[in-house]
């Protein structure tokens, strides 16, 4: 309850500019905190820990640490309503996008995210193929599921930020 | 024979620290056609005056170039020098040797041989410069003022009271704009009719103003200190100085119901097709529309109207438009702004849930002339318990408009107010910031917290409507509140949106017909935000009020009168100097091709498809040198900046 004051100095000023070079990290000073995205995100409202407004003034404060490290960064459902709602055009979205290429760098990724993407590298698919569907499909004649793992290689590749 | 004189100022140490003026001076003397040159330590005091005056005459001078400090600071100052010493005024230039060089330079060389170069370049010049004769038009002293809010009301009645005979067109059937819209008035909590409607009866009987409402711009010819505007008056069907504003016509009307949406009370309220738009409208004079009157549409009405006015015999179904003429030295715009439309938003429920208001429909709730009498009531007819209000409406928003409305905070304020006086509800405000600036503003916010008002700090981000379990659903507003850092679900009866101000309709069209810029949010453009913000780039035409951008009412009284004391200045000086570099035709090259008619952004050009020739009106030449470019056969010249002068100043400069 009671935390010692954040001394400023002590922050990582160079995080917010690390962000801010990102091409859709481009508009963060624009930001006003004016919570419109928090006030719409269907996360937020289950779980109030995890608080968008309160990520970006963290990001500008330059709490590199707590930021990249916080599992709530992977919490995002992608509705896009932040994004959708903000009045200076900061796009929450897309900031969260940038904080999580950079948390992964930096090794902070869940393991379950890191299992999942390497399963689309090597099949193609991101659920691994269950034998009961195989056989339905087989009963229904449908194709043979295949997961295109060298266009999802490849993709990987040239999305790299 | 040209002799110049050529003065190096010091500028005290501004010009002198990096400038050897004594050996610039000396290199001006080697150059053609100058007949002296010095330096002296600050040209633009009296002795540093004094002295290029009596050079001009013991020396026999016709030209002089004082290179020393920007135009903008000095050369009326030296133009006013040489014509008391009898030289034409326009026999001159000055060069900018510190601004342009001491001032931004650090080599002390490259900014002498710059000063030089500057010099020089305008020695070559000068040679070229002819006396021009300064001219001058008469300002007709009519004034025109568009539009009859709270600022044209207060521009022409302080016109009318100086003397001066004012038009004043409003398009509306009645003046006062959407004051007149209002309850009460922040931070006092004035009635606003109260304080309103005295101007307003003041307007209609002041012998100095002509009053037409109903009416509109139609055309603008002419120039400074003489516009001709054609002003189009609409039928009302009913003659105004035989109204006397009894309503028995509106109370016999064959529709013994009122059935049309009444456009006063924004739709609120409903209208008979003959009506008085609100109780104190100026005129008191009731209009027909023309498209729900039966008489009008099928001529097949018993016109209990006409009977009913009897003797006054003031309905005619007849009356036509008329267009009147006039001839106005000066136009006061003052044409306001509109509501922000809250449907842009579809996240705040506009127009889908019934309950959700915007502030300017919550006004005529409030207002004891509206359409619940001041009641403030949902649709259903009960009170709300708890109503919330969202700030911000349309405004500070990259999705709608960027700009912040000014009022929005502090009407907000008063609304929330008005709610707790009326009903025992929970008022809820929302924003992002509290922006009350201004004098006895913060005090009022400060009531306003101490009435137990709920403050959020935080942006709304949706109105929804969820189904509980009794009869009605429930409004509810989602934000986040910043503070706590939580979500907050409030539910709530009422929903208030404090929508944003825009331009007002038809502003594009008056910026047309006057050849006035607008900025690029729509609102008319001023000459300078700081040091002339009434005046437009149109010498003669001023602005005044919400359509030069968001304010209150005070802040547009303040401007009315401004626009009212810059118009009575032209006026009593009584004429006005024009553009001395303006541009004219050269008759025998013009190909009558017409190119250049629609180029300039002034209308000082036209064509005479008698002789097939362009023709610049002078009084209207901004000397922009737009057609001059244009003109594919140079017959287009301007003074002092002609192909002479301009080539000569290039030849110097490359020495």
């Amino acid at each position: 309850m009671f935390d010692e004051a954040i001394s400023l100095s002590k922050l990582d000023s160079k995080f917010l500019l690390e962000v801010n070079s990102h091409r859709y990290g481009r508009n963060i000073n624009a930001c006003f905190a004016c919570g419109t995205c928090s006030a719409g995100c269907p996360i937020h409202r289950v779980y109030p820990e995890y608080n968008p407004r309160r990520i970006i003034r963290m990001v500008k404060l330059g709490m590199r640490t707590e930021v990249l490290s916080s599992k709530h960064i992977w919490y995002c459902s992608t509705c896009q309503t932040c994004k959708e709602r903000c009045p200076r055009g900061v796009g929450f979205f897309d900031i969260l996008m940038v904080l999580k290429n950079m948390a992964a760098r930096d090794g902070f990724a869940p393991p379950a995210l890191i299992e999942q993407a390497r399963q689309v590298r090597q099949s193609g698919l991101s659920v691994p193929i269950q034998e009961i569907w195989v056989n339905k499909r087989k009963e229904l004649s449908l194709r043979p599921l295949q997961g295109a793992w060298e266009k999802a290689a490849r993709l990987m590749e040239i999305s790299q930020p | 024979m040209v002799r110049i004189g050529v003065y190096i100022c010091h500028c005290g140490v501004n010009i002198a620290n990096m400038v050897d003026v004594g050996s610039v001076a000396r290199y001006a003397l080697g150059l053609p056609h100058v007949a002296f040159a010095r330096d002296y330590l600050y040209l633009c005091s009296e002795p540093g005056q004094m002295l290029i005056q009596q050079d001009i005459q013991s020396r026999k001078l016709n030209r002089i170039i004082v290179a020393a400090c920007s135009p903008l600071m000095h050369e009326d100052t030296f133009q006013r020098v040489i014509a008391q010493g009898g030289l034409n005024p326009f026999l001159f230039h000055m060069v900018n040797i510190r601004e342009q060089a001491a001032w931004v330079h650090e080599d002390k060389d490259a900014v002498m041989e710059k000063a030089k170069d500057l010099i020089r370049s305008a020695v070559h010049r000068v040679v070229f410069h002819r006396p021009i004769e300064r001219k001058w038009v008469d300002i007709h002293p009519e004034v025109l003022v568009v539009g009859g809010g709270i600022a044209g009301i207060h521009a022409s009645l302080t016109l009318a009271k100086a003397g001066k005979h004012v038009y004043l067109v409003e398009r509306e059937p009645t003046i006062g704009g959407h004051m007149a819209q209002y309850d009460k008035t922040f931070p006092t909590l004035d009635c606003a009719a109260c304080i309103l409607t005295p101007k307003m009866s003041m307007v209609k009987n002041h012998p100095n103003i002509s009053l037409w409402t109903y009416s509109d711009i139609l055309k603008v010819e002419g120039f400074t200190g003489n516009y001709k505007v054609q002003v189009r008056r609409r039928p009302r069907y009913v003659q105004e100085d035989h109204c006397t504003g009894c309503r028995e016509c509106i109370r016999s009307c064959t529709y013994h119901e009122p059935r049309f949406p009444n456009e006063f009370d924004l739709g609120l309220s409903k209208r008979k097709p003959i009506y008085i738009p609100f109780p104190q409208a100026v005129p008191q004079v009731a209009l027909i529309d023309d498209k729900t009157c039966i008489q009008l549409k099928s001529g097949r009405c018993k016109q209990p109207c006409v009977k009913a006015c009897g003797e006054r015999k003031a309905i005619d179904f007849e009356q036509k438009e008329t267009i009147e003429n006039i001839h106005v030295g000066t136009v006061i715009i003052s044409t306001g702004f509109k509501a922000f439309d809250a449907k842009r938003i579809s996240a705040y429920g506009y127009g889908i849930y019934p309950d959700v208001y915007t502030a300017l429909e919550m006004e005529r709730m409030a207002s004891a002339s509206g359409p619940t009498g001041g009641e403030i009531v949902l649709r259903n007819g009960q009170k709300p318990k708890r109503v919330g209000i969202i700030h911000c409406v349309g405004s500070r928003d990259v999705n709608a408009n960027s700009w912040c409305s000014r009022v929005c905070c502090l009407y907000s304020l008063k609304l929330a107010h008005i709610i707790k006086e009326r009903t025992d509800a929970l008022v809820y405000n929302f924003y992002i910031d509290m922006r009350t600036p201004g004098r006895n503003m913060e005090e009022f916010h400060n009531r306003l917290c101490r009435e137990g008002v709920y403050f959020f700090q935080g942006r709304v981000s949706e109105v929804s409507f969820e189904d509980s379990d009794t009869d009605s659903g429930q409004l509810v507003i989602q934000a986040e509140d910043n503070l706590l850092g939580r979500v907050l679900r409030a539910e709530v009866d009422m929903v208030i949106l404090a929508v944003g101000m825009e331009p007002s309709q038809g502003t594009q069209d008056i910026g047309q017909s006057f050849h006035i810029n607008r900025s690029k949010e729509g609102f008319f453009l001023e000459r300078h935000p700081k040091l002339a913000p009434v005046s437009t780039f149109a010498d003669g035409i001023f602005l005044a009020g919400c359509c030069q951008g968001p304010k209150d009412i005070a802040d547009t009284i303040a401007q009315a009168g401004a626009a009212a004391a810059e118009v009575l200045a032209l006026i009593c000086s009584g004429r006005m100097e024009l553009e001395p570099n303006t541009a004219h035709v050269v008759e025998e090259r013009c190909s009558g091709c017409a190119l250049c008619i629609q180029l300039c952004p002034y209308g000082a050009l036209s064509f005479d498809p008698e002789r097939g020739k362009a023709m610049i009106e002078e009084a209207l030449c901004k000397g922009c040198g737009t057609c001059v470019s244009t003109c594919r056969s140079g017959s287009i010249r301007q003074s002092i900046f002609g192909d002479e002068e301009i080539f000569s100043e290039i030849e110097g400069l490359f020495g």
